[in-house]
């Protein structure tokens, strides 16, 4: 099965995330870009849902250039997930390499089609 | 012994200017900053960009960051009273990014129960996490639209009574 880190300070939006992937991912979380990076540096999931403004020394944006300007991390696939909806934050996460940008609020079943689709993952979890 | 002129416009400047080191942390500022923000010397020397990014993030001032081609300075964050119009367009943004986080479950959840099969204890539980974040986003409404940041009438709270769900049980 394809793992899938959520990133997301808020629970709540955790929870709904997690409840769209679980029958398609295994999935794994994170309050903070601090924590979730060190996730990334040991597990290695094929998939990122990350939110942008977060507590802590590192944004999603940072989190996300940081992933993509390492050869050893930059195939996973980054979402990120965010309640800035301008244009101008929505080209900063283009320039970061992120493959996806979702605004808050988003579909969660969106969310998951296209993790489907980019991961190559049917709608039973199996390879499509 | 006395100031230089140097450092008494720093320190007397109205724009708050906060100095990043080049490890990225905050190495100095001056008075006007840390009114901006409320916070001392020792809570704010060290603290990372990202941290001055969410914590300015909220505020209504304007603010601006200039890249310092130095080796020992990387940029100057700048925070000081912009126009009024400036204020509320600024405030409204920020009002919109903070109600789109309890949006984002809202929207979410209800999307999840009308087109999901769950039982009725995940269905509960989800309708009590949709109620909670309605309250949220009234909460926030109440907050950022009373009379001290708009010089508007203060408005009466929405949700007068605990968001509760009754027992099954009860409606017997």
């Amino acid at each position: 099965m394809k793992r899938v880190l959520i990133v997301d300070d808020h629970s709540s939006i955790r929870k709904m995330i997690r409840l769209a992937l679980s029958n398609r991912f295994a999935l794994e979380e994170a309050g903070n870009a601090d924590v979730a990076y060190a996730q990334i540096l040991a597990e290695r999931p094929d998939g990122i849902v990350l939110d942008v403004m977060m507590p802590g020394s590192m944004n999603g944006f940072q989190l996300c250039e940081r992933i993509k300007r390492d050869r050893a991390l930059a195939l996973m696939h980054v979402v990120l997930i965010t309640a800035c909806g301008q244009i101008e934050d929505q080209e900063l996460g283009r320039a970061v390499g992120a493959d996806a940008y979702f605004v808050k609020p988003f579909s969660p079943l969106a969310l998951a089609r296209h993790l489907g689709e980019a991961l190559r993952i049917g709608p039973d979890g199996r390879a499509a | 012994m006395s100031q230089s002129p140097i450092e008494a416009a720093w320190q007397h400047c109205p724009w708050g200017m906060a100095v990043i080191s080049a490890d990225g942390s905050v190495s100095a500022f001056n008075a006007a900053y840390g009114e901006h923000l409320c916070l001392s010397r020792d809570d704010l020397l060290g603290k990372s960009e990202a941290d001055l990014d969410a914590l300015t993030a909220p505020l209504p001032q304007e603010y601006r960051r200039v890249e310092v081609l130095r080796d020992d300075v990387r940029a100057i964050h700048f925070l000081g009273d912009a126009s009024g119009t400036e204020v509320n367009a600024k405030h409204l943004a920020n009002i919109a990014e903070m109600l789109r986080e309890p949006m984002a479950s809202v929207y979410g959840f209800a999307e999840l129960l009308l087109t999901q099969n769950y039982d009725e204890d995940t269905r509960r539980d989800l309708t009590a996490m949709l109620l909670e974040q309605v309250e949220a986003m009234s909460n926030i409404i109440n907050q950022e639209f009373d009379s001290h940041k708009w010089g508007a009438p203060a408005a009466v709270p929405q949700l007068p009574t605990p968001l509760t769900q009754p027992d099954p049980g009860e409606s017997r």
